[in-house]
């Protein structure tokens, strides 16, 4: 895997995980423990998502033959999105994790990858103005 | 509780979580696959700059794939939710809010493969202009998905609103007419802002100078393209929200599912209509942003236009629903 992919992978979860603890550990310490642990838990099963995406991205493109790379590909989407099901069954069946938070946490790397470019976005529009 | 009641709300949550599913990994998955062929094309042109565009395709893959997430989401609550009192229109929202999920992730998901791909392949062309074409992409990507979210708002509403007080015979046509009008109609909306977005991307790379322009011209091309699933939310709405009277007979339950059906098949056609002229404008607005006032206005007049069989249906659905 190139170093770009690393960095990039490395930024935006870190991102995604630090904004899920900042975010998280007011509503645990506050009496609202479900809350912040679904966030936590759906942005654990983000970040493993993404990390996947990125670590199968050689293996599609070096698979060889047409049918292995799409056999790789399925598996991928396959493992992927039955872990990404993991969080909810668990905030559906356990009363310890919150729903919505634990699918709010699932979107967690999309929401970092949106909002470090929305910020970058407003400043270089701002420096234009100045 | 009744145990017939029971096992056909069962039936139906499973059957509406595997629409979901099903029908909701299809579009993620074109989008996705799009992304990555060109991404091959842009590594083929210009390998020095290889990491660069599997650093784009890896974030343009995990925007593109929100749309099928929406629809794991909703299959898994299906699935696995505790449904509470079971009863036919129970049965009917369930089967309603997966058919809503799983067509409204269709568009979507295409859509957002589009400024994926060509962010990648524009990266071959313009290295430098690589982070601003990122920002486009992700802009882009992220407006594709409203259609999707549209639908996933729908699907909650019956999946979690109560219609115990409702009359069987016609809200049950008219729940599964909600689904159908929304998730339908996200299909159009969802490929046609894709085709904008992929258009803004390609022609930043052609001429990063023009990305303020090119951005403006996506951005209202992309907001009129969402207006068929806007008018399908809409009629979803109206079959949600409105009382109807008990009824012995099946027409009025027919009219309900045809109202639905006409605004969700209605909309396809004018989302994608309204994307291609969103793309061509976007197109020649980065070949000559001089002309830019002139292209938004014959974009807006075009999409108005292609609009108009978007209301016809929408005029018949109400008809449906009101005067039938």
């Amino acid at each position: 895997m190139s170093a770009a992919v690393k960095a990039t992978q490395k930024k935006y979860c870190s991102r995604a995980i630090v904004a899920a603890i900042i975010l998280g550990l007011p509503f645990i310490f506050g009496g609202y423990a479900p809350i912040g642990k679904g966030l936590i838990l759906g942005t654990i099963f983000s970040i493993l998502n993404f990390i996947l995406i990125a670590e199968t991205l050689p293996k599609k493109i070096g698979a060889g033959t047409r049918r292995k790379q799409t056999a790789v590909s399925l598996s991928s989407i396959g493992i992927r999105f039955a872990l990404l099901a993991i969080p909810i069954i668990s905030a559906i069946k356990l009363e310890q994790f919150e729903l919505v938070t634990t699918v709010i946490g699932i979107f967690m790397v999309q929401l970092a990858i949106v909002s470090d470019h929305s910020m970058k976005l407003i400043a270089s529009a701002r420096k234009r103005r100045v | 509780m009744n145990p017939e009641a029971q096992s056909i709300v069962e039936l139906c949550a499973y059957a509406g979580g595997g629409i979901a599913m099903g029908l909701g990994a299809i579009g993620a998955a074109i989008g996705e696959g799009y992304t990555a062929s060109q991404a091959n094309i842009a590594v083929s042109r210009n390998a020095d700059d290889s990491g660069t565009i599997f650093k784009n395709m890896l974030v343009g893959q995990a925007v593109a794939e929100s749309s099928s997430i929406f629809a794991l989401v909703i299959a898994i609550l299906l699935l696995f939710l505790d449904i509470g009192t079971a009863s036919m229109l129970k049965a009917a929202a369930l089967l309603g809010a997966g058919l809503c999920m799983g067509l409204g992730a269709i568009g979507s998901g295409i859509g957002s493969g589009f400024p994926g791909g060509q962010t990648c392949f524009g990266i071959s062309r313009q290295p430098e202009a690589a982070p601003t074409l990122t920002t486009n992409m992700l802009i882009g990507s992220a407006v594709c998905q409203t259609p999707a979210i549209f639908a996933m708002v729908v699907a909650l509403m019956l999946m979690f609103m109560d219609f115990g007080q409702a009359a069987l015979n016609p809200t049950w046509a008219a729940l599964i007419g909600a689904g159908l009008s929304t998730g339908l109609a996200a299909i159009g909306s969802g490929y046609g802002g894709g085709k904008a977005a992929g258009a803004s991307c390609a022609g930043v790379a052609r001429n990063p100078k023009t990305v303020g322009n090119v951005t403006t011209t996506m951005l209202v091309g992309q907001a009129v393209s969402q207006t068929p699933s806007i008018f399908g939310l809409l009629i979803s709405f109206i079959l949600i929200f409105k009382t109807f009277p008990e009824t012995a007979a099946l027409a009025p339950s027919m009219a309900l599912l045809a109202a639905g059906l006409c605004t969700g098949f209605g909309g396809i056609g004018p989302g994608i209509g309204n994307g291609l002229v969103a793309e061509g404008a976007v197109k020649w607005v980065a070949r000559n942003h001089r002309a830019a006032g002139d292209l938004m206005r014959i974009m807006l007049v075009g999409q108005a236009v292609s609009q108009s069989t978007a209301i016809y249906a929408m005029v018949v659905s109400l008809v449906l629903i009101f005067v039938l």
